[in-house]
């Protein structure tokens, strides 16, 4: 044997073997970055959510809308605690007699973050570019009831409505009523992301970096009036993650000191046993429910629908899939709004009744067991969508009334198909804005159903137009409760879960609670950090 | 008068020629290619006995009137453990096995049922049937082989119904170019050998030729590369499950998708969701490779080593000059 | 015919076969893109807007025009040599280039310096000794290693590195603030920190890279450590290696010079097709460690079936891997005049 050659590799191996431990010995004594006073009171945020576009006109997305209000700021805010939109940029807006027209006193001696005075000029500026551009994401949409809107001085503004509504409060606080400033934001184009000191606003933050995919750096805007809560801390920086595992195992290792959206609900568990974490819990208003569609067999008999809503299996799928994570939804407007009533359980139950469903069949002459296909989307609504339907499956199936066979398809396909193919199919719903309305009218008009399920009722879409026009809050909630006991008769959709605001902070980020509630907004600038 | 035993000699001399080579493997390449048949063969027991040796099915939640816990540690009950669905980890490996199996051997056959024939007919024939499809499957080379695999995936996951079907198009697709490059080259450097050239001077026509002399050239390659193949194929298979493509969770059980799913597991200290169906992976993925590198080197001349019969030189006889061959 | 001439002739005719071939894969793409189903506005609106919206905004954007009007466009587009702005988030395919290529290029080429040289030190040691015991486990090695799921390698080592061990990062090129205050200049991180003189940017960075890198180096290496190893066998019974020996040249010396450097060349073939396949392929380990790289890029804009995005990012993929082969084609064409058309 000859040892030279074998020596030679072994000394290489021996040195690579050196680096190694080198490497590890030092990175385990490594300090961060240095850590100079700005930076320590940075917060490091981790999350799975997509930014699309910063600016405002372009985005009807979550992530982009959390990077929004850091930056910018609405005529009326929801601020933290209230759902009910309070005055911001505007000092206040009234409605004139036939809540046709909006108008609001702004709020004098505010400065963007480069300076620029705020005027009604900005705020009828930025209304007309959303129109104007009418992005391809369909932000346009929210704001499809304004005709017209018209400045008289620069701290007096009104809104022209094409019929009465009185959520239009609602709607200048969605992202759609984000006021940027007209000497910057060109009128018909997009300021794309990197273009950072073009993206300027009112609010808290301004963005100092952002790299697509990655990360989003915010610094303190000097400007800030705190007319949405004092800042109370030295900047963020909100890391971008493809997979919910890594974000886990991060926040583990103190690589980020909070996360917000979305882990699994083993993640989630695990990490409320996690020392030095602390997982934050408060009601929540996304919520998920089935669509049956009313034009296809078996769905089209009303008997059938009626026995899936008398088995549906809410507590099974609310503990056994989501550990509690999630509750149980007799309705399509959350517990915690205004307005909500168990219509589902009332009618149906609070706990599956096999016997009423079975009773149900025979009184339509529906034969069992019903072959039912049913439809969902493996990542869209996170991976837990699998188990999720899997129980479906199992308790319909157990009860030996219906035969179900689950399919799936990814995304991009199964959101083109939605009711046009499926007869059963899975959706999720998280609202533009926290009021009941917004969980009714885009599921039961006729016109304005985003689930293609054929669902058609008169006399819902008498409600509905009622609710619209109605001018105080007391007269729509009467609506809305006519509206959700029709919507558990007719049973198109059935509502399962809403889901909580959980947020997960390591114990050296402090006042988180105050930002969670039912407005479902994370509020960076009123934490801080240890 | 030929006796029975004779005649059957003559009629499998072909195949006893090809399968020659193996019988006369020594050393690492026969120790390879036994223990890989010996590996890819458990997992073949394992897909077609799947029924009978399966404890409980893919799905199987229950049993005698009980649900099993939610993600139980491995236990007399369940010996691997259970996954966040309640079900048994050991039923959904031994029932992976028949899907990735399925998949593979679906995808290999549709392979080389394509790629083969398009390989012969292009290398030999030539001319500007050869070259388009040389650029077209060029062109198909330069396309990210994963992200074929899913677009195809997309197109074809709303029209088929069968996730196995689907998937193993997928993958067919993206081998194709692979064998028919193989083949095609391999084709060209025989179609100028002189026994062809010799049978063409004698008249035979094309098809002919292609079906006698070329084709059983040229197939020599294609088990080691269908092996070879089939370990990348179960790769791919499983790369789609990770994604969340091809065979869906209802379909049937498949071991790229509960890997997927066990990672937010083994993020959580539950380490058993994964372990198995990744250690699944990599042994049948090894036993097939084995099987391939043990066919390679025992068929491939460059690498074959015959044994080597001891030659006594001291005492010479008529025998000694018999087989002295060295690799 | 002289050599200078025939090289120029394979040289035009290997170039001239690039346009067909970026022509036919353009259209390829485009197909498959518009034949599966789905569009960019279903996949951004879906059950969240009215269909009335939706069929506006598609039709805003020309989606239900017919097909080769469609195409008619998007060659013209390329023609003019804009590859586009993805619609989703109104990034220029070059800035995804220059950035995610970027990321891509770091990752891949760490990678392969790690795969060569875990290829090499076990394929030459084996092929050397062949049969040996050194030689079966090394063969075992790579098989196995190869055989490994890059995501559950991936995850096993962030799991045992990251988290239990603690030693090193588990995702991303650099840590949050080190991110935040990097200055940008090629995009690749490593240089970038190099280029301003920080070195503890430089030192985060490479922590941040030894994970990925190596799991991806690692799986790579399994197959060069079978090309290498049949390469080393190969050359050994060259008649060459022979006649050295013959000529009493000492056995360590004729491997060395004789039977390894010879037995190197075709690597650097494989090395420069493995990279251009790595470059869009390494969809699973970038995932996996929050690597921003190219292939994951491509992958969510196949998700959300941003046409631009796709259709970009795949041509412009398919010229680098094109031209890697043209230059690997032209040097062995260089080189063995056999090759030659």
């Amino acid at each position: 044997m000859h040892l030279r050659p074998r020596l030679r590799y072994l000394v290489v191996l021996g040195l690579a073997g050196l680096v190694l431990a080198a490497v590890g010995v030092t990175a385990a004594q490594s300090k961060p970055l240095a850590a100079n006073h700005s930076t320590a009171s940075t917060i490091l945020d981790g999350t799975t959510d997509t930014v699309t576009n910063v600016d405002p006109a372009g985005n009807y997305d979550y992530g982009s809308g959390t990077v929004d209000i850091l930056i910018y700021q609405h005529l009326l805010d929801l601020n933290a605690g209230s759902t009910i939109p309070a005055p911001s940029l505007a000092t206040g807006c009234k409605a004139n007699a036939s809540v046709t027209v909006w108008t609001c006193t702004l709020r004098k001696g505010v400065k963007f973050s480069n300076g620029d005075p705020f005027t009604s000029t900005d705020v009828k500026w930025s209304f007309d570019r959303v129109n104007k551009i009418h992005d391809p994401s369909g932000i346009w949409g929210l704001i499809s009831n304004l005709k017209s809107v018209t400045t008289s001085g620069p701290y007096s503004v009104s809104f022209h409505l094409s019929t009465a509504q009185s959520t239009w409060p609602y709607i200048l606080a969605t992202g759609a009523g984000e006021i940027v400033d007209h000497k910057v934001y060109p009128a018909t184009k997009l300021v794309a992301n990197t273009d950072v000191k073009d993206l300027v606003g009112t609010g808290p933050y301004t963005l100092s970096k952002f790299t697509p995919g990655q990360q989003a750096v915010f610094a303190p805007n000097p400007n800030y009036a705190g007319e949405n809560g004092k800042l109370a801390n030295g900047g963020l920086i909100i890391t971008y993650y493809s997979k919910s595992s890594t974000m886990k195992l991060d926040l583990q290792k103190g690589t980020i000191d909070m996360a917000f959206r979305d882990f699994t609900p083993t993640e989630y568990t695990a990490l409320g046993k996690t020392s030095g974490v602390t997982l934050y819990k408060g009601k929540g208003v996304g919520i998920r429910y089935l669509v049956l569609n009313v034009k296809r067999a078996p769905t089209n008999k009303l008997a059938v629908r009626k026995a899936i809503a008398y088995l549906f299996p809410r507590q099974d799928i609310a503990t056994r899939v989501y550990h509690g994570q999630v509750q149980p939804l007799y309705s399509m407007p959350p517990a915690g709004l205004p307005g909500h009533t168990n219509a589902f359980g009332e009618l149906y139950g609070m706990a599956p009744n096999a016997a009423k469903a079975k009773a149900v069949l025979a009184a339509g002459h529906i034969k069992t067991p019903v072959p039912l296909t049913v439809w969902w989307t493996p990542s869209h609504y996170g991976d837990a969508s699998a188990d999720e339907y899997t129980e479906i499956q199992r308790s319909l199936n157990a009860s030996g009334l219906f035969k179900v066979t689950l399919k799936s398809a990814e995304w991009a396909t199964y959101s083109k198909t939605l009711g046009t193919q499926y007869g059963a199919f899975q959706l999720g719903w998280f609202p533009d804005y926290p009021d009941a309305e917004d969980y009714i009218t885009p599921f039961y008009g006729t016109k304005s159903n985003f689930t293609s399920n054929g669902y058609s009722n008169a006399k819902m879409d008498a409600i509905i137009k009622n609710e619209e026009g109605a001018k105080t809050l007391a007269q729509r909630l009467t609506y809305i409760k006519q509206a959700q006991v029709i919507a558990a008769q007719d049973a198109p959709i059935i509502p399962y879960w809403q889901n909580s605001m959980l947020v997960v902070g390591r114990s050296n980020i402090h006042n988180m609670k105050k930002t969670i509630d039912l407005d479902y907004l994370m509020r960076f600038w009123l934490l801080s950090k240890s | 008068m030929a006796t029975a035993a004779v005649r059957l000699q003559r009629r499998t001399v072909g195949i006893r020629r090809a399968l020659a080579p193996i019988a006369e493997a020594r050393g690492m390449a026969r120790t390879m290619l036994w223990t890989g048949v010996g590996m890819t063969l458990v997992f073949v027991l394992l897909a077609i006995f799947a029924p009978l040796l399966s404890p409980y099915g893919f799905d199987q939640y229950t049993s005698g009137g009980h649900r099993f816990a939610q993600l139980a540690h491995p236990s007399h009950a369940h010996l691997f453990g259970t996954t966040v669905q309640s079900t048994d980890v050991l039923s959904r490996i031994v029932w992976g096995a028949q899907t990735e199996l399925e998949v593979v051997g679906l995808a290999l056959a549709f392979g080389l049922v394509v790629g083969v024939p398009l390989g012969l007919i292009a290398g030999y024939f030539g001319g500007p049937f050869d070259r388009g499809t040389v650029l077209f499957m060029d062109a198909m080379f330069a396309f990210p082989p994963l992200l074929l695999a899913i677009v195809i995936a997309f197109l074809l996951g709303g029209s088929v119904n069968s996730g196995v079907l689907v998937a193993a198009i997928a993958i067919t697709i993206t081998y194709i170019p692979q064998y028919f490059r193989v083949v095609r080259n391999h084709v060209i450097s025989v179609r100028e050998e002189p026994y062809v050239e010799a049978a063409r001077a004698l008249g035979a026509k094309p098809f002919t030729i292609l079906r006698r002399y070329v084709f059983f050239n040229v197939v020599q390659n294609v088990p080691v590369i269908a092996t070879l193949n089939a370990a990348d194929a179960v790769l791919t298979l499983t790369a789609l499950g990770f994604l969340g493509y091809g065979v869906q969770p209802t379909q049937g059980a498949e071991w790229g998708y509960d890997v997927s799913r066990a990672v937010s597991d083994a993020a959580s200290g539950i380490w058993w969701t994964g372990l198995f169906p990744g250690l699944a992976i990599v042994l049948l993925v090894t036993g097939l490779t084995l099987l391939g590198e043990g066919l390679n080197e025992t068929i491939n001349p460059v690498l074959r080593r015959r044994s080597i019969r001891q030659v006594d030189f001291a005492a010479p006889s008529m025998d000694a000059g018999a087989e002295l061959l060295e690799a | 015919m002289n050599q200078g001439s025939s090289l120029k002739r394979y040289a035009i005719t290997r170039l001239a076969l690039v346009v067909p071939m970026v022509f036919i894969l353009l259209t390829l793409v485009f197909l498959l893109m518009r034949v599966a189903p789905g569009n960019p506005v279903s996949a951004s609106l879906g059950g969240h807007a009215p269909p009335a919206v939706i069929k506006e905004i598609s039709h805003q954007l020309g989606y239900d025009k017919p097909v080769y009007v469609q195409y008619g466009h998007y060659l013209g587009q390329i023609i003019r040599g804009n590859f586009g702005t993805t619609i989703s988030d109104r990034r220029s395919v070059g800035s995804i280039i220059l950035v995610n290529g970027a990321a891509t290029l770091e990752l891949t080429f760490f990678a392969m310096i790690v795969a060569v040289f875990v290829g090499m030190l076990i394929g030459l040691l084996s092929g050397r000794y062949r049969d040996s015991p050194l030689d079966t486990g090394g063969r075992l090695f790579g098989i196995v290693v190869y055989a490994t799921p890059v995501f559950f390698l991936g995850l096993l080592a962030q799991l045992i590195f990251g988290v239990w061990l603690g030693w090193l990062p588990i995702s991303d090129q650099a840590s949050p603030i080190t991110q935040a205050l990097l200055q940008t200049h090629t995009n690749i991180f490593f240089l970038d920190a190099i280029i301003d003189g920080n070195w503890s940017a430089l030192w985060d960075i490479t922590q941040h890279l030894i994970l990925p890198a190596t799991t991806l180096g690692i799986v790579y290496g399994g197959v060069f450590i079978r090309l290498i190893r049949v390469n080393v066998i190969r050359t050994m019974k060259e008649d060459y290696i022979e006649a050295a020996r013959a000529r009493g040249i000492k056995e360590r010396s004729v491997v060395y010079h004789h039977a390894f450097r010879n037995a190197l060349v075709p690597v650097i073939t494989v090395v420069g097709l493995q990279l251009a396949l790595l470059l869009g392929g390494a969809i699973l380990t970038e995932t996996t460690f929050n690597w921003p790289g190219l292939g994951h890029e491509l992958y969510i804009y196949l998700q959300n079936r941003d046409y631009a995005a796709v259709q970009g990012i795949v041509v412009v993929f398919a010229l680098v891997v094109v031209a890697a082969s043209i230059v690997i084609d032209f040097a062995n064409a260089f080189i063995d005049p056999r090759v030659r058309y």
